[in-house]
């Protein structure tokens, strides 16, 4: 009984969340326009207008990236150029969206019911019985508020985050060989969920032996990395051919995310830095960027080696809030996956002053992005401290979760010590 | 340590969890009492020797987590070492051609070249025998070379009829000595007593001085004008004489290859509202352009405003009026088109006089230094058209301010005056680009930390071998063509801009740079490496103890 109790929910879930946004496409027709053009969902790299402008381009057969403002995979044009007219039937365009975050949801509502969260290969949570239903876990990302809003914008980073989600639950699955698929697609579109994949490769070898497949832990990695290699470089050359048999998709694409040369302001931390930035440090300071968003992922692997997923899930808070474009529908991912550790939260310290400044970002955040362009009243400084402020709480919550998960850990090895205070040194 | 005696390794602090390296660090190697600060049992508040009993030992750390600690350190380290420094040095290190200092500052100080702008004057002594004639022209050199005062300006007589001759001589048999510069060509004419005859040593000595005198006095403002640019004043020159060539070059404006030509046609009323101003530009204008066109091009705009108020109301305009009559708020006199520096010629339909006129211009016009000429034309109400005609004069007299405002001298025919000024001009743009190219030396000395690209070192490059080239052929086209070039390319590098942004950038800038961000960051990446190394020889030695014990 219980398992048709959870179909039915899951049912009643996925068609809740589906006609919520249906409903929101269709009686608020400028509702997605509005959206779409707001900076804390669209970022230059993401953004569904700017993809429409490639679209077009496309369409009439000209290079996507001679704009100069589409920046995005090519592979996305082929499939957006199938959907009838935006502007004529922005419906379809609709349910494809709608479509991609009830996948997503999907792929959310396996590895929550896995139990992975609570009982990986290495680890059991002494708390595994506090661990939070499925069927929360799916409806917390369905009904946040930043997952509809960014589905809403129609930004592209929802692909990404479905792929992501996929790679994860395929891991988990027990099929390598998708999951590194999956990454692969979430890399192509997005470039940074590259540096998931030795979580990933970790997590899937856990459950490689889970199943009883023994198999040397090198051998698996090498063979990993080169399915990674090779469904990437099958995208690229896809690319290459749909973009008039040239390279220049890699610098329009990657290369902005690497550089930074579009300088559109959003939630996250690098485009006000770069704009006050001597031109002579620009490169230094970028290469010191990237490499500390990319420095936590060999430190977090081998620390929480035991659990893989809790390294996945804090990369991609980290994600959030360094990457140098981010929006809120990366920070609805980040949202989305911790409910996978509700068993912790009560070892979690800050979780009010985090969600309170989470709150408090979310509601200042726009009203301070008008006072400077709009009403003139501010300028780029108030917007900039309140993505400061943004940042603030979700690497809050980013460190009070390591904290919890580590305390989780520790009460294992010390179980004379639960319930008891500890200081942090 | 005596901890390891007692078979405890490390004995504090279990519990650290630092939010950045992820780690429990575990500190060792100090007494476990003072600072084991996080037990829980309130108890720990008892006095010393009451905590003894109270404080249980944690257990000691597993060699796993150490090792594990260990491999944390080294991962960010790796990031560091392997991946942040190389990328630190390729994108700080500072890129400095090399640039040939000594030869830029040679050519600033004059030293690599002394001009010499000779001047060749074709002898066509049509009257006279040639051995007379060439023993006419070995005396003229002689006086001409013993008199002269300014090594860079050298006049070379020549028999016979050349082409790029700067200056014929011609000589026909009169009454008496004379000579007259022709009007339209570039010679002088010289008439002799029909007696004279070379061969007797007194006459020829009075002729060759009599024309190494009209020489002279033919080249005189030319010589002038070099010595000033040379900044090698001449004997007896009076005050004035330096004035007027200070006032020749603050009229004039600077060289340019291109420079735009705008004629502007503003009335005070309705009319007229036509002008045949292409016809009139192609009839007066076009032929001195064409003339000029070896040392400068053209381009043409014109423009016609109806209702368009002067700057200065009044009926007469007097002296000071002159200056404020352009309306540069209201009439659309665009400074440049297209990089080209303009030159305007205004022509103002209007009953406007003005009240003393000046003595070097008509009662109509007058000219503003390095701007152009406003013209002043009563027309009756009545017209409606300005046709070629009317506009002669006008054009006339923008045609003669056109070739002051190109620094052309006063004297002579025009295609002597235009001779001088290419010679003039390509000395202008030698000694400036070779100052340009001094300067961009003493800068890139002074300032060893300014980034020097690779263009920047090509266009010095370029520069200075047009300026070896326009030095051995000064004087003429070629010498001004490179001189030309070998300017603009100075002027470029000069102003390179990737080096202009760095020109204030002291070292002690770049603490302020580095320290906000990698400060924080290098803090807990050193320390952990400090911790990392200290825990690693203390366990080296303990090893060796127990390895020294076992033995005994």
């Amino acid at each position: 009984m219980p398992e048709t109790m959870t179909l039915r929910g899951k049912a009643g879930i996925y068609a809740g969340a589906a006609l919520l946004r249906l409903l929101l496409f269709v009686a608020f027709p400028s509702l997605p326009d509005l959206l779409t053009s707001r900076v804390e969902i669209s970022t230059p790299v993401t953004s569904f207008k700017r993809l429409q402008e490639g679209l077009f381009l496309y369409n009439h057969n000209v290079s996507p990236y001679d704009g100069g403002v589409f920046h995005q995979a090519p592979l996305l044009l082929p499939l957006f150029s199938l959907l009838p007219d935006v502007r004529a039937l922005p419906i379809f365009t609709a349910l494809l969206y709608i479509l991609v975050d009830i996948l997503s949801a999907e792929a959310l509502m396996r590895i929550a019911a896995s139990g992975e969260a609570v009982q990986s290969r290495l680890f059991t949570s002494p708390r595994r019985i506090r661990q939070a239903s499925s069927l929360v876990v799916v409806a917390c990302y369905l009904f946040n508020p930043l997952s509809i809003a960014s589905c809403l914008g129609r930004t592209t980073s929802v692909f990404t985050n479905c792929a992501t989600l996929w790679a994860v639950a395929k891991a988990i699955d027990g099929s390598p060989f998708n999951a590194m698929v999956a990454l692969s697609f979430a890399s192509y579109l997005s470039m940074y969920p590259l540096l998931l994949l030795p979580p990933t490769i970790l997590l899937a070898y856990d459950h490689q032996l889970l199943k009883g497949r023994t198999q040397a832990a090198p051998t698996f990695a090498v063979k990993n990395v080169a399915i990674v290699l090779v469904v990437l470089g099958m995208l690229l050359g896809m690319s290459w051919a749909l973009d008039s048999q040239s390279w220049e998709f890699l610098g329009r694409t990657y290369g902005i995310q690497l550089t930074l040369n579009d300088l559109n302001p959003n939630v996250g931390l690098w485009w006000y830095f770069f704009i006050e930035m001597f031109d002579s440090f620009r490169s230094f300071f970028l290469a010191v960027f990237w490499l500390h968003l990319s420095s936590y992922v060999g430190g977090l692997s081998i620390r929480i080696r035991t659990q893989p997923l809790v390294v996945i899930v804090l990369l991609l808070g980290i994600f959030s809030i360094f990457k140098p474009y981010p929006s809120i529908a990366d920070t609805s991912l980040f949202l989305g996956t911790l409910p996978l550790y509700r068993h912790v939260f009560p070892l979690m310290r800050y979780s009010f002053v985090a969600a309170a400044v989470l709150a408090y970002a979310t509601f200042l955040g726009p009203a301070f992005f008008h006072l400077w362009i709009y009403a003139g009243s501010g300028n780029a400084n108030f917007f900039y401290a309140i993505t400061l402020v943004w940042s603030l709480g979700q690497s809050l919550l980013v460190s009070d979760l390591t904290f919890a998960t580590l305390r989780d850990e520790w009460e294992v090895e010390r179980p004379e010590m639960v319930g008891k205070e500890v200081k942090q040194i | 340590m005596s901890a390891t005696a007692r078979g405890y390794c490390a004995t504090s602090d279990p519990w650290v969890v630092s939010n950045f390296a992820l780690a429990t660090r575990i500190d060792k190697g100090k007494p476990s009492f003072t600072n084991h600060t996080m037990s829980a049992a309130p108890s720990e508040k008892l006095p010393d020797g009451g905590a003894k009993k109270a404080i249980k030992l944690p257990p000691t750390e597993k060699s796993g987590d150490v090792r594990r600690r260990s491999f944390i350190v080294l991962s960010f380290w790796a990031v560091v070492v392997m991946l942040g420094l190389p990328f630190w040095w390729y994108t700080t290190s500072i890129y400095r051609a090399n640039l040939p200092l000594d030869r830029m500052l040679e050519w600033a100080d004059g030293k690599a070249c002394q001009p010499v702008l000779p001047i060749t004057v074709a002898f066509e002594a049509e009257g006279l025998a040639a051995p007379d004639a060439q023993e006419l022209v070995r005396l003229t050199q002689g006086m001409l070379d013993q008199q002269s005062d300014l090594a860079a300006h050298q006049i070379r007589l020549q028999p016979g009829n050349t082409d790029d001759a700067a200056l014929t001589l011609q000589f026909t048999p009169g009454k008496q000595m004379g000579a007259t510069l022709d009007s339209r060509e570039a010679s002088l004419k010289i008439n002799y007593p029909s007696g004279t005859t070379v061969s007797n040593p007194s006459d020829a000595a009075a002729l060759a001085t009599y024309l190494a005198q009209e020489l002279r006095a033919a080249f005189a403002e030319e010589r002038a004008i070099i010595s000033h640019l040379l900044n090698q004043p001449l004997q007896n020159q009076s005050p004035e004489t330096i004035e007027a060539l200070s006032k020749r070059t603050t009229r004039s404006m600077r060289y340019a290859s291109t420079y735009h030509l705008t004629f502007s046609l503003f009335t005070d009323g309705p009319s007229p509202s036509t002008w045949d101003i292409e016809e009139a530009v192609d009839r007066y204008m076009r032929p001195m352009l064409d003339i000029l066109r070896p040392i400068h091009n053209f381009t043409v705009d014109t423009q016609l405003q109806l209702y368009a108020t002067p700057g200065v109301q009044s009926q007469v305009l007097s002296k000071e009026d002159l200056s404020s009559f352009i309306n540069a708020a209201e009439w659309p006199l665009s400074p440049s088109i297209g990089g080209a520096p303009t030159v305007n010629f205004v022509l103002f339909v209007g009953n406007q006089t003005i009240g003393n006129a000046g003595s070097d211009a008509t009662s109509q016009s007058w000219m503003i230094p390095q701007w152009g000429t406003v013209y002043l034309l009563p027309l009756s109400d009545s017209t409606a058209h300005v046709d070629s005609e009317i506009l002669r004069q006008p054009m006339l007299t923008f045609g003669g301010h056109l070739l002051t405002l190109l620094g052309t001298p006063q004297s002579g025919s025009l295609p002597l005056r235009l001779s001088t000024l290419t010679r003039i001009r390509s000395l202008d743009l030698l000694l400036h680009a070779s100052s340009t190219l001094g300067s961009l030396a003493r800068l890139s000395i002074s300032l060893p930390s300014i980034s020097i690209p690779r263009t920047v070192a090509d266009g010095v490059a370029a520069s200075l071998d047009h300026l070896e080239k326009a030095c051995a052929n000064l004087g003429g086209p070629e010498g001004l063509y490179h001189a030309r070039i070998a300017e603009s390319e100075a002027e470029k590098s000069f102003f390179e801009k990737s080096m202009v942004g760095q020109l204030y950038f002291p070292d002690e800038h770049k603490i302020a740079v580095y320290l906000p961000l990698l400060g924080p960051v290098g803090v807990p990446l050193v320390l952990g490496l400090i911790k990392e190394l200290k825990g690693w020889k203390q366990r080296r030695k303990d090893a060796k103890e127990t390895k020294d014990k076992k033995k005994q």
